[in-house]
């Protein structure tokens, strides 16, 4: 799958070569989409809902709270949806622990592949503060965003994607529609 | 034909293949099959056969009583027979309405009539019909009765039939019936008064059904 | 035999939730075999030199959809069973659109920035961090959007249910815009390309 004359093999994202190092080249898209795809399809069969990220998130802080201000969260619907009734830990819940693999996968396949590496992924223009800076405020949006959309790109986009749930494929449309009307006020930080 | 196929690029076939299927799923047009239900016949009967398609009167009666609510009872007979006397809980549907009714496919449906013919039909349309969670009460009504709102003792009980009977004694209690002992009141089921067709409120009840619980959420 | 396993209760919770791991490992190897642990590979879908994102996004919805439609037609999967998110249109379209500003300026989603953060990127570990606490001011201010956040309900509906098509028509036309989005995106990656190398020789 790696070797060079495989035509399924890709070069890296800046379109060259990689000297035949340790870190070898992200796959075909084609292949990984179909290997994502099946395991989506995996989770529909076995388990009868698709995959989720956002939601773990969401169980986690519901469980910070709960645990900080009991009754603040228990006014909370919000919180309340992801505690559940008190009869069961919140944390002992599906997509925490579809989370959790979600970094073993992530780590096994950026091990294998010679990826792992500390650093902080940026444009040349801009600081690794500043673009820290945006990492967080991004993902602070991105949490406001998934919430008030019951769900991620994983959640939405993907599961309802291919179950052609009207409001995912009304969702995508509107995530593809901001990032791009967005992209224009920080290219400082990526290109 | 194969020369332009093979001189396609993995990309290509890859994109071809997805377009090939997508054409399949054009023709087929509904993947569920629409007005043509399939029918497992051989599935149908093992399920019949191994009777894991049953629920007993007793096993409803102690869901009613914990207060679960992930089931929907369904009373097949005629609407005078249902305000007369029915399970608590359950909703009145004659079988021409049950496609109408707006059962969902993935809900778990208890059948029953009076005793078991009715909800054996029923059961078989819905099950045709895509609804796999469909479930019989055995013994329909008349199991209902005999079990949870009459249970009665043998003549001579054993130190075993004496224990389950003084929890049947508490089931029927909660739903209003009465215990019978002894062979004296082994009489016809159809002379015992049937309770007024309420839910219940006991104590245990109440506290099963507490504050408003809600499940945790499924999605993201 | 039939499909979803755990609907027929086939198996419990626990062993749901050890399925769940397994199928996390699956979903966060594929996701950096893509890439997508690289917050720079996921900003390019924006500026249209890598779409990725695209390409690798819809080849797995295709996959699942095509999955599903063949594995229901066959009698083995009931797809009512599959749990689906009810539509709530509004909030949805703002919803995303406050999330696609936050995929651009923070360089991830959810899922992508686990994977980052794994596989060491301090981006993706601040992101998530980010991620946490834009969580919880949605929690507190929830009572304050429950209003809208449950506006314009439409339920459990589909493309076909919404347009009164042939479930099948639809499964076709998306895998056709799928493939067609491909070799589009592919000839934008190349006309990019193109353009900067004159620029920047």
């Amino acid at each position: 799958m790696h070797a060079a004359t495989d035509p399924l093999a890709i070069v890296d994202h800046e379109g060259k070569e990689r000297p035949a190092g340790k870190i070898q080249p992200y796959w075909n898209p084609y292949l990984a989409g179909i290997g994502l795809g099946l395991v989506l399809l995996a989770s529909f069969v076995i388990m009868g809902r698709g995959l989720g990220a956002s939601g773990a998130f969401s169980s986690l802080v519901a469980t910070g709270v709960n645990a900080i201000n009991p009754a603040h969260a228990r006014a909370n619907s919000f919180y309340v949806d992801y505690l559940g009734d008190g009869t069961s830990n919140p944390l002992m819940d599906w997509l925490v622990f579809e989370v959790i693999g979600v970094f073993a996968g992530g780590f096994i396949s950026g091990a294998l592949a010679g990826r792992l590496k500390a650093t902080t992924e940026k444009g040349p223009h801009i600081s690794p503060r500043g673009r820290l800076g945006y990492a967080f405020f991004g993902g602070a949006l991105m949490g406001i965003g998934a919430k008030l959309a019951r769900g991620c790109t994983s959640g939405q986009a993907l599961t309802g994607g291919a179950m052609l749930n009207l409001g995912s494929w009304t969702f995508m449309l509107a995530v593809f529609a901001g990032a791009y009307a967005m992209a224009y006020f920080v290219r400082r930080q990526w290109q | 034909m194969r020369t332009h196929l093979s001189r396609l690029t993995p990309n290509q076939a890859l994109g071809l293949g997805a377009l090939i299927l997508g054409l399949g799923a054009l023709l087929i047009g509904n993947p569920s099959g629409g007005a043509t239900a399939t029918i497992d016949a051989r599935e149908l009967a093992r399920i019949v056969q191994t009777e894991v398609d049953h629920v007993k009167p007793v096993e409803l009666a102690d869901w009613i009583i914990k207060g679960k609510a992930d089931f929907r009872l369904i009373d097949l007979r005629s609407t005078e027979d249902y305000a007369a006397y029915h399970i608590p809980g359950a909703e009145n549907v004659e079988p021409t309405s049950l496609m109408d009714y707006g059962l969902q496919r993935n809900e778990k449906i208890i059948l029953y009539s009076d005793g078991g013919i009715h909800s054996a039909q029923a059961w078989f349309l819905l099950k045709t019909a895509g609804y796999r969670g469909s479930y019989i009460l055995l013994g329909g009504l008349e199991g209902w009765k005999d079990e949870v709102l009459f249970p009665h003792l043998p003549a001579s009980p054993s130190r075993e039939e004496m224990a389950t009977f003084e929890q049947s004694r508490e089931v029927s209690t909660f739903f209003g019936g009465t215990p019978r002992t002894g062979t004296a009141s082994d009489q016809p089921s159809a002379t015992q008064a049937l309770p007024k067709p309420e839910m219940p409120s006991s104590p245990a009840a109440r506290a099963a059904a507490g504050p408003p619980t809600r499940k945790k959420k499924e999605g993201c | 035999m039939s499909a979803p396993f755990y609907k027929f209760g086939l198996f419990g919770d626990n062993i749901g939730l050890v399925i769940a791991f397994v199928i996390g490992i699956g979903f966060g190897f594929f996701l950096e075999r893509a890439g997508f642990g690289n917050a720079r590979i996921l900003a390019a879908q924006f500026y249209f030199t890598d779409l990725r994102v695209f390409k690798v996004m819809f080849t797995a919805i295709v996959t699942a959809m095509l999955g599903l439609f063949y594995l229901s037609w066959i009698g083995f999967m009931d797809l009512a069973l599959v749990y689906a998110t009810p539509t709530f249109l509004l909030p949805q379209v703002i919803g995303g659109l406050i999330l696609g500003f936050g995929f651009v300026i923070g360089g991830y989603c959810p899922g992508t920035s686990a994977v980052s953060a794994a596989t060491g990127r301090v981006d993706g570990m601040i992101y998530l961090v980010g991620l946490i606490t834009g969580t919880f001011v949605f929690g507190e201010f929830f009572p304050l959007v429950e209003r809208f956040y449950v506006a314009t309900p439409m339920g459990r509906v589909t493309i076909p249910d919404i347009l009164s098509l042939p479930y099948g028509l639809v499964v076709f036309l998306i895998a056709l815009m799928a493939v067609g989005g491909f070799a589009g995106a592919t000839w934008i990656e190349k006309t990019v390309a193109a353009k900067r190398g004159a620029v920047k020789p």
